[in-house]
Order: C-alpha cells, then structure tokens, then sequence
C-alpha cells in the first residue's frame, strides 16, 4: 500500500459497501475491517449479520454500537456441558442484557437466534414490541420463559416467518398462546413447537396453517393426536418438513388409510421427525414419501429393527438419519446399501443405564456405513463396544469426516478383543481426517492419543474428552497443537495445573474452554487470572463447604472451571456458586 | 442452531497476542487453620472408576451424555411399559378355560376392567360404583398371596400388583 495516498478514497463508499457484500463470511469481514480505518468504518456500517459465539465475550451495548446495521444476530449462552446438567442452573446466559441493546440500538432487527440462553417472558415481550419488522425468533435448548411470552411475539409480530422452538425448556401457563396469531398473520415459512409439553388447540392450528400459503416447515408437539395430523396436512399439502406430532393411535384401518392419502399428497415433503410413541402399525403410511426424504429423524421412535429397516430401506435419497440404536447392526447394513447419499448419522442408545437386554449395535453398524457410504461426514454414535481395527477400517474409508463423535458407554472401555486402549483407533481418525472440525472421544485412552491430535487435527474447532489421559501430558499436547482449536470441553480426567498454566496464551485463541472433575487448582486458576486478563477464569464450586473462595488456600482443587476469552472483562451476573478470579 | 455452520466465535476478533505478564509471588494463606478435606472437590478420580459396579455407575453424574429430553422421552418409556410382563389367569364362572392378562399393560382399574369387559363381553361393576348390580353382572375378585378372596379395587393398584395371584369373575348374585 502506497503511503499517505488515501486509496480508498478511490471509490465511492456505496462501492467498497457493495464490494463488502459479496463477504458473508464473519472471517473474511473480520479481515477487511483491519485493514485500514475507512475500510473498518466501510465495513462496520454494512454489516448487517452478527454471530456471538459467547454472550459474555463482549458487551451488548459495544456490539450494537459497532455494527449499527444489523438485522440477523446469533447469540450463545451457556456452555455446551450445559446440555448434560453440568452446568449450574443459576449459571447465566440470561438474555436481557442483549436483547435491552438491541432493542435500543438495532430496532430494525428481523432475525434473533439464540441458544443455551435464558430467556423470558419480558424479553420475549421486549422482542414483540420494539422490532416492527420482526421475521425470524428460533430459540433453541433455551429456558426461563413460558407460552405467555410466545402469545406476545404471536400477537405483535405482525410479519413472524419462522417461529423455530427446538428443546426448549417452556413452561406452559397460556393454553390459548396459539390463538394470537391475528387472522392478518399469513407469512409464517417455519412453525416449529416439538418441544412444547401443553395441549395445542389443533382447530386454532388448522386455521394458522391454512392461511399461511408459504408454510414450508411444521414440526407439532407429542399432543396432537394422529387423527388431527390429517387435517393439518390436508390444509398444508406444501410442506417440505414435518414433524407428526403422537405417532399412535387405535389401530383402524380408515384412520391409516386417511393418513397414507394425507402424507402422499405432500409432494414436496424432504424430511419427517416427531413420531412419538410410534409403532409398527402408522409406519407403513410414509412409504409413498420415501424415495424423496433426505433427512428422517427417528430418535424418539423406540421401533424395532425390523421395522426400521423396512422403512427406511425405501429412502435411497436419504442424507440425514437420526435413529435409535434399536436398528442394530443388521438395520445399519441394510441403511449402507441402501442410503447411497447418507452424509449424517446419529444413532441414539434406547436404554443408556444399561438395565434392559444389551442391543445388538456394535463396531460392525459403523464400519459397515463407513464402508456403504461414501458421501458420509458427520456422525454420533452411541454404543457399548469397540475395537482400534473398526475404527482404523472407518478412518480409511472416510478421510471426509467433519464430525466424528463416538460415545462408549460404559467410562475406560478398552477394545473388547485385544483389551488395549483405543489409542491408535481414534489417532488413524484424526490422522485420516484432515478436515475433522468436531471430535468426541471416549473409552480408553491414553495420552498418545492426545499427541496424535494435537500433532493432526489441524481442522479440529471442537473437542469433547471425558474419562481419558493418563496425566497433564495429555492436555499438555492439545493445547500446544490443534492450531484451530476453538472449544474445549472436559470432563472427568487427571489433567491438572500445569499444562493450562504452560498454555495460557493459547486459551485466548480459543472461544472456551471447560474442565470439571479434573485435577486443577485453585492456586493455578488464580496465576492464570492474573496472566490474562483477557480471559474470564470461572470457578464454579456448588458444594459451598467450608470458607468463601477468596480464603481456600491454592491447593484448594476446583470442581469445575471455566474460561473464555472476552473484551468485556468479568460479567456481573454471577450467581453465588460462581466466582471470577481477577 | 443446527443452520450456523462455521462463522467463527466472535465478530469482534482479537487476533494479537497480549504481553504474558510475569508471575507475582503467590500469598500463601494459613493451611494450618483449614481442615477441609481437600480431596472431596475432586469428584470422582479416574482410578474409582475402574470396575466400577452398577449401582456406582448410577452415580456416575450425568453420563452417557444424552439431552435432557431423550432423556425424559426415555423414562417415560420405562414407566409406561416396564419391558418386564407380569401375566396372571382369569377365569369367569362357567368358563372351563381361563385366559391369561398381562397387568403391567395397565396403568390401574379403569384400563384392566375396560379390557376384561371386552374379553369376556360381560358387565363387570366396580366395588366403588353405589349401583346395586343387576342380576346378569358380574364382579371381579382376585386371590391374593395369602390365598384369600378379595374384591378387585379396594386397594392401590400399586399394591394389587404385588399381591395379586389370580382374577375370577363371579356372577354377582353369589356374592
């Protein structure tokens, strides 16, 4: 670059702006806002789409203030151990703070994804009233708010597409949230309530939808009962996803038959979920739809294998499967030679505390989708077996994962045939895997493996370990490796002071990092604090025995930890279990 | 959030480096006057868990990590239908042969007369119902693990479980 010859000056800003928008990507934005101060100030002014991967990495109010455009923003709460009760529930992630900024500083806003956080209903009232041009809400796994929130967005959102609700956790005080909806509301592209536990007034939904020309999308809650699923369809022929609300009913051969007719006439249908309580009988109603799903998720579907396989041998255009591990391993042979297309898999365990019959889903299911195929990269898959040879079978046949978690039940399974650690099957993955972003572990393992990953996984943004490692050494090579590494969470293994202490600079590459039930202390977390200051260092002790944390001494060890980097510095929202070392 | 694929963690990225600040003396505070059991924040250490038992494993917190609400979808499953069957023989009087019910496919009394009365295709009245029966109906009665007769109802369905043998159904006149 020239010195002292404004270049920028060459063009117009409305140029530079449209030049800008061909950069969606955050990265490549990022990129060009350092660049000089009149393409900072370009940027910043066009930049109308804003992701926060931590709520707390920055101050709302500095975030609306920067980036005064904006229309779609995506905030993240808590951290993702959150989904497994590892997390206080006092911990945080409330939502008000941002949505008080936006609701000052962005009142054009259209789009608010957010997920882990706490919401409520006055939020949700705030969102309601202060953005006249609201389209899109999608909450997902969040809490604290109540269908009297959502008859607020109801009534007020006047042009509402998607209304995306996905586990949540929503109480249910206003029975009647759905009758809202004004009869002007007829922009709806996504409904999505599956995670609503009330009763849904079908008739009231019947009216919505069938007003609602451009309804792409329709995921029901377990209430709505099988007949009524009918209706809906009959009125909403168009829908490309749906999600049936209680898959059973009295067997009748009238009521199947309508069902068959119903669901054959949505020609567009791509993909179904729901199926609560589904069995064998109403199954057989989907096949006229198949050979056109690309995603089926049947995770709450406890049907057999034989069943399984019967349906879902028809989907040859199959990309995403979502099933119970009741498909076994003779259902996942037969999806491997069907499902040609199959770019996902998750198979969920039917009976995690192991009191039933054990399944037959082994290392076999895998590595026979490994081998069948070849367009797989993403997967989850829970199971009581494993062998280094499966794994090292699956790493060649599919160096394109970008997703591989693994989930052994039981804690320190070797590999049942040659009883050693699962070391070198999980270092051929990463070995083989140049694109791996996301990672799970478990069984047993060694500190190898984690010098395999820290040496390979230079993909890697996302690593989940649990009862593994023999001792620092283990962190040790994780942290000093994975150049992309963005979060880390851990759980339940000896890593202790002295690799985060080694370490420290690389925790502010990284978005997170959690540990709990490992061997830090709370001497370490303090050093670290004090080294950092760019760093959020949380203690999270709930047992609350004995003195205060400002008086244990630093040998005192600490249950669960987490840091994150943030330019907000420490938030002041802390529960009593919390404490941020300064 | 399945739709946000790989934006990176913030907008406002901070890609330098801080100067690593060098470690101050470390205060060291009293330990003579703490006697907390420092172990106990460790939770459970990687070698307890080596053939960890059953009824440990209940403990393990929160494992398998599955999400909150395959969880609860999960044990609904397991109290709505135990994978256990508990059959017991019902005979009606004149009947020779019996037929053979499985209690635990109920959830109490209304579902398992519901279902008697359409096996057998009779009128069964409950002990509760103020109704004298007429002459044609019948009631219920079970053997309970002492041997004796009692009437179907009286006691919680939780308890009629474990101490039910047998179910006859007797016209009501002999009663």
């Amino acid at each position: 670059m020239v010195g002292g010859f404004r270049w920028a000056a060459m063009f117009p800003d409305e140029v530079w702006e449209h030049v800008f928008s061909f950069l969606p990507a955050d990265a490549d934005r990022n990129a060009a806002a350092l660049v000089c101060r009149a393409w900072y100030r370009l940027e910043r002014r066009s930049r109308w789409r804003v992701f926060v991967g931590n709520c707390y990495a920055v101050e709302p109010a500095a975030a609306v203030r920067r980036f005064p455009e904006v229309r779609a923003a995506a905030i993240k709460g808590k951290p993702h151990f959150a989904d497994f009760n590892l997390v206080p529930s006092d911990w945080g992630g409330g939502a008000e703070a941002w949505v008080e900024a936006m609701a000052e500083g962005w009142p054009h806003l259209e789009e608010l994804r957010l997920k882990r956080m706490v919401v409520s209903d006055d939020c949700l009232e705030l969102i309601a009233r202060c953005f006249k041009n609201f389209k899109v809400l999608s909450l997902v796994s969040c809490e604290g708010f109540s269908t009297a929130g959502l008859a607020a967005i109801a009534a007020n959102c006047r042009y509402l597409r998607e209304l995306d609700l996905h586990e949540n956790e929503v109480e249910d005080n206003c029975l009647h949230w759905m009758s809202h909806f004004p009869e002007s509301c007829t922009s709806l592209v996504t409904l999505n309530i599956a995670c609503l536990e009330g009763e849904v007034n079908v008739s009231v939904l019947e009216r919505l939808i069938g007003r609602c020309p451009n309804l792409k999308t329709l995921r029901l809650n377990h209430s709505v009962p099988l007949e009524r699923l009918v209706g809906l369809l009959h009125r909403a022929p168009q829908l490309v996803d749906l999600g049936t609300g209680k898959y059973a009913a009295q067997h009748h051969p009238e009521l199947f038959s309508r069902l068959e007719s119903a669901i054959a006439g949505c020609k567009n249908l791509k993909g179904l979920s729901g199926f609560w309580e589904a069995g064998p009988t109403f199954l057989p109603a989907i096949y006229s739809v198949c050979e056109g799903l690309t995603s089926l998720n049947l995770s709450y579907a406890t049907i057999q294998g034989p069943e399984l396989i019967k349906l879902i041998s028809r989907c040859k255009n199959l990309q995403r499967l979502w099933v119970m591990d009741l498909i076994e391993d003779e259902g996942l042979i037969a999806v491997a030679a069907s499902c040609k297309l199959l770019q996902e898999l998750r198979v969920f365990p039917s009976d995690p505390y192991g009191a039933a019959q054990p399944i037959s889903l082994t290392e076999h299911g895998l590595v026979a989708i490994s081998a069948g195929c070849p367009m797989l990269h993403s997967v989850l898959y829970f199971c009581r077996q494993m062998t280094n040879a499966a794994l090292l079978t699956v790493a060649k046949n599919c160096p394109n994962f970008t997703c591989f978690r693994l989930c052994i039940m039981e804690p320190h399974t070797p590999d049942y045939i040659t009883r050693q650690p699962l070391d070198a099957g999980f270092s051929a993955i990463v070995e083989s895997c140049k694109h791996l972003r996301r990672l799970s572990l478990s069984g047993l393992l060694t500190d190898l493996v984690f010098k395999s990953i820290g040496a390979s996984a230079n993909r890697l943004e996302m690593l989940s370990v649990a009862f593994a490692g023999d001792g620092d050494a283990g962190l040790h090579y994780i942290l000093s490796g994975c150049k992309n590494l963005r979060k880390l969470e851990i759980r339940d293994c000896p890593f202790g002071d002295k690799p985060l202490l080694d370490n420290a600079a690389k925790l502010e590459t990284m978005r997170s990092l959690w540990m709990s039930s490992c061997s830090v202390t709370l001497g370490a977390c303090r050093q670290l604090a004090r080294k950092m200051p760019l760093l959020n260092v949380e203690v999270i002790n709930e047992r609350k025995r004995g003195l205060p944390l400002e008086l244990q001494p630093d040998n005192c060890p600490v249950e669960k930890l987490y840091i994150y980097r943030t330019v907000a510095g420490p938030r002041s929202d802390t529960p009593s279990c919390v404490w941020i070392l300064r | 959030m399945g739709d946000q694929s790989n934006s990176p963690s913030s907008s406002i990225d901070s890609s330098s480096h801080p100067a690593l600040c060098s470690t101050s003396s470390i205060f060291q505070t009293r330990r003579d006057l703490l006697s907390t059991d420092l172990k106990l924040g460790l939770g459970l250490s990687t070698s307890a868990l080596h053939g960890c038992s059953s009824k440990e494993r209940e403990q393990l917190s929160h494992w398998p990590p599955i999400k909150p609400l395959l969880r609860s979808t999960l044990e609904e499953k397991v109290h709505r239908s135990h994978s256990k069957t508990f059959f017991v023989k019902v005979y009606m009087e004149g009947l020779p042969i019996g037929r053979k019910l499985d209690l635990l496919s109920h959830n109490g009394y209304d579902s398992l007369m519901r279902t008697l009365r359409r096996m057998f295709r009779t009128t069964i009245t409950c002990p509760d119902t103020s109704r004298v029966p007429p002459e044609k109906a019948h009631v219920l009665t079970y053997e309970d693990e002492e041997g004796d007769w009692m009437m179907v109802g009286d006691v919680p369905w939780e308890f009629f479980l474990r101490t039910v043998k047998r179910l006859k159904i007797t016209r009501a006149d002999k009663c």
